[in-house]
């Protein structure tokens, strides 16, 4: 069964199949013992999620051991392995295919289970925590099986292979690689916790609050993972593509921003529950649709039935994940109907104008977004099927609904920190909003002084300032009161999190409408103008390796340091892959690309230069965000119902 | 503060944008025209050789000053069978991706919108002798602000 080869193929099997069997095990113990009430069956689910983590680890293990001993026994190491790969992206490797990617997956998985039964290693008799583990195990099952069926990363390949092509070339050029695909997959993965505890707790009947306090933070930081990670692909977009852009609308791209709408839509609804008690069954709907998502997602993108980008090839894996996407969505509704009776809120919303009238109108516009995005990723689709016609829905059609889409919700966010539970007065919002409107005139000012055109960005740059003078506002009353404590807990680290949302709103208008760009044909010795800037050819430098041969063009800009495009030949693949070089400022990014032909031998280069406002705050937008999701973790102040909640006024102090 | 706005905004909507460079048109026509040969991307993001081919194609034609950008995309599109545009039309089947998104919104807010009517008309009963007992304590005890207003917490 092991065949010939290294350590790794025969380790990673064993390991897998005991990951599975100690799944099987734990599922059948998390529910046998919670039905029973038996402590000592109940004392075994810890570690059988330990032993799953293990026969994960294990597996990831063998596979690295298996891609740095370059065992080409396997077929996957044939498929992404190469003697001429660096350590680091030979490391990475394993997360450029199908297989590796699932393999990730049960790791990120298992790892979340341990986290789930240490945290809650004192409550394992609770049904609703012993239900959630049942959840986890299943869903651990399910990929356990995928890799050990038609996503086995074990399998040994054709005979006679001692070399291999080594990863994708976009995946071995930059060192976001390492960090991109595990951030995601905490994310991405993570949905799992919060979506165990609402079967268990629509399970056991225990659908009040209780589940929602003990995953809120499960959720928080599976959404800080999901938004870091879909910003450092951005970035590794940006700095690895050569078109000089962050957000391609592409599939995969899309496969991660629809749950992280639906999550997003989650986190604020879940404060409406815990606050009111209202929206059982569409916070349940809401988690249910963002862990299902990711399912669909990796169906979409991992079955071969659109293409993209970081689609891998064409795999098995698409009916399996198919009828689980089903099995899923079939179960929880099943579960949500059969407690429909619980379900039904107790109380009302008073007033569109409340805080939480204002989470719903979010809730709106981030489902419908939500819908948007997987229409237009699924529409090319349901054209073939019907039509036989092969049909494009590209970035101009998301453009179209996203740009408005996103006005309403910096509106929202202009409104919403301000507006108080239950009901609020037009007095006290016009007492409430007059500095952050100020805010947003100012900032539309300073954008009109600048020369900035156009009304979907203008109204951007005021909806930004208005948004972020109302977070601002909402921070200083804060800190005023309670010194940095102001900072932390959900309302308070949610306004930093709204912060770094502007900030990317902002620069992604601001980029994506005054970008410009010209071919610029370079030769040694002659200065060429742009954009007031000056770009002059130095020199090429060539280097080549087992792997590749790199041309790059040495540009001085304003008769500074010089910038190095090039264009790389990837042996194994015969493939030319562009490589960007970038002068950052807060102002703007002079980004530039090196144009075909390329002959190191002349003294002439063609090369692209693209001058794009505003990138770098996309990144600290993002830092801001993943700030923020830190500080909304921690405890906030726990705040007595019959406290007053606003600042002391100055005189009544002097009083 | 609205006719502020309102003026500001008219004055950076109606100026001026200056001529856009060759660069800038061809980026502009790229981006709403799909590669032929690439996964769903445009011709301005992929860097395969068809869509360089069709990104010289265009920069020769833009670089003529004859035709205007939907003209030019127009004679791109005819060339590969209309495959390649990005947008879905607004007739027969395609449509559904405009008319299905604005149809969910519009029963959302509906549905929303229904909502708000039921909570109201339940919301009418009026406060009872235990609200009114309840408040009467809160104020006895000293409390001056609304308890239910979460800002600063």
């Amino acid at each position: 069964m092991f065949g010939v080869g290294g350590i790794g193929g025969p380790l990673g099997r064993a390991s897998l199949i005991v990951g599975l069997v100690a799944a099987v095990f734990g599922m059948f113990a998390a529910i046998s013992g919670t039905r029973s009430n038996d402590a000592r069956v109940l004392r075994l689910v810890p570690r059988f999620a330990y032993l799953a983590c293990a026969g994960a680890i294990g597996a990831f293990v063998a596979m690295e051991i298996a891609l740095i001993n370059r065992d080409f026994t396997l077929e996957y190491v044939q498929k992404v392995g190469s003697k001429s790969t660096p350590a680091l992206y030979n490391f990475t490797a394993i997360w450029s295919a199908l297989e590796g990617s699932i393999l990730l997956w049960v790791l990120t998985l298992t790892g979340l289970s341990v986290g789930v039964v240490v945290k809650y290693r004192k409550k394992m008799n609770d049904p609703m925590v012993g239900w959630a583990m049942a959840t986890m195990f299943f869903v651990t099952i399910f990929f356990f099986l995928l890799t050990l069926g038609p996503a086995n990363p074990f399998v040994l390949g054709a005979p006679g292979v001692f070399d291999g092509p080594g990863p994708n070339p976009l995946l071995q050029n930059h060192v976001l690689v390492v960090f991109h695909p595990p951030i995601l997959y905490l994310g991405y993965v993570g949905m799992t916790v919060p979506f165990a505890f609402a079967m268990g707790a629509l399970i056991t009947g225990r659908v009040g609050e209780g589940w929602l306090v003990e995953t809120r933070r499960w959720a928080l930081i599976s959404w800080g993972f999901l938004t870091l990670g879909i910003i450092l692909g951005s970035w590794w977009s940006y700095e690895v593509l050569g078109w000089s852009g962050v957000w391609a609308w592409d599939p995969v791209e899309n496969a991660s921003f629809i749950p992280w709408l639906t999550a997003t839509a989650y986190i604020h609804s879940v404060l409406v529950q815990e606050r009111r008690g209202m929206l059982r069954v569409w916070n349940l709907s809401l988690l249910v649709a963002t862990f299902s998502l990711t399912i669909l997602g990796t169906f979409l993108t991992r079955s071969g039935i659109l293409n993209s980008v970081h689609a891998f090839s064409d795999s098995d894996i698409g009916p399996f994940l198919l009828s689980f996407f089903a099995l899923i969505v079939v179960v929880s509704v099943g579960l949500i109907g059969w407690r429909g009776d619980q379900l039904r809120s107790p109380g009302t919303i008073d007033s569109p104008l409340s805080r939480e009238g204002a989470f719903l109108a979010n809730n709106v516009v981030f489902s419908v977004f939500a819908f948007v995005v997987l229409l237009g990723t699924v529409f090319p689709l349901v054209v073939e099927a019907l039509q036989d016609r092969q049909l494009v829905v590209g970035e101009p059609f998301f453009d179209k609904l996203a740009v408005p889409t996103g006005l309403v919700l910096l509106f929202l966010m202009c409104v919403a920190p301000v507006l108080p539970w239950r009901k609020a007065s037009g007095e006290l919002l016009q007492q409430r909003l007059f500095w952050p409107a100020w805010a947003g005139i100012a900032a539309l000012a300073f954008s009109v002084v600048l020369g900035a055109t156009g009304f979907a960005s203008l109204l951007t740059f005021t909806l930004g300032g208005f948004a972020g003078g109302a977070a601002l506002r909402q921070l200083v009353l804060a800190t005023r009161r309670q010194g940095w404590r102001g900072f932390v807990g959900r309302a308070n680290g949610g306004m930093v999190v709204h912060i770094g949302v502007i900030l990317i709103a902002v620069a992604l208008a601001a980029s994506n409408s005054y970008t410009h760009s010209q071919e610029l044909s370079l030769k040694k010795g002659v200065v060429a103008n742009y954009g007031g800037h000056t770009f002059e050819l130095i020199g090429f430098r060539e280097t080549t390796d087992d792997r590749r041969t790199e041309i790059a063009a040495l540009v001085s800009i304003d008769g500074g340091q010089a910038y190095a495009p090039a264009v790389s030949k990837y042996k194994a693949m015969g493939m030319n892959i562009g490589t960007p070089s970038v002068k950052t400022s807060f102002a703007y990014d002079l980004y530039l690309t090196l144009e075909p032909p390329v002959k190191v031998t002349s003294d002439a280069a063609k090369i692209k230069v693209f001058i794009k406002p505003m990138v770098m705050w996309l990144w600290i937008g993002g830092g801001l965000m993943g700030l923020g999701t830190l500080l909304s973790a921690f405890p906030g102040r726990r705040r007595r119902p019959t406290d007053p909640t606003s600042a002391r006024v100055p005189e009544a102090v002097d009083a | 503060m609205a006719l502020i706005t309102v003026s500001l905004l008219a004055v950076g909507t109606t100026r001026d944008t200056g001529p856009l460079t060759q660069g800038d048109r061809i980026d502009a026509i790229t981006k709403r025209v799909a590669c032929p040969t690439c996964d769903g991307e445009s011709v301005f993001v992929s860097r395969a050789s068809a869509a360089e081919a069709i990104r010289k194609q265009v920069a020769r034609e833009v670089a003529a000053g004859e035709k205007t950008d939907t003209e030019i995309i127009g004679s791109i599109a005819q060339s590969f069978n209309a495959k390649i545009l990005l947008v879905p039309r607004a007739t027969g089947l395609d449509s559904l991706v405009w008319v299905l998104p604005i149809a969910v919104l519009v029963c959302a807010v509906a549905g929303l919108a229904m909502a708000f009517r039921k909570w109201r008309r339940q919301n009418t009963a009026g406060a009872t002798g235990d609200d009114f007992a309840l408040v009467n304590k809160l104020l006895a005890d000293g409390v001056g602000v609304d308890p239910t207003d979460d800002e600063n917490v």
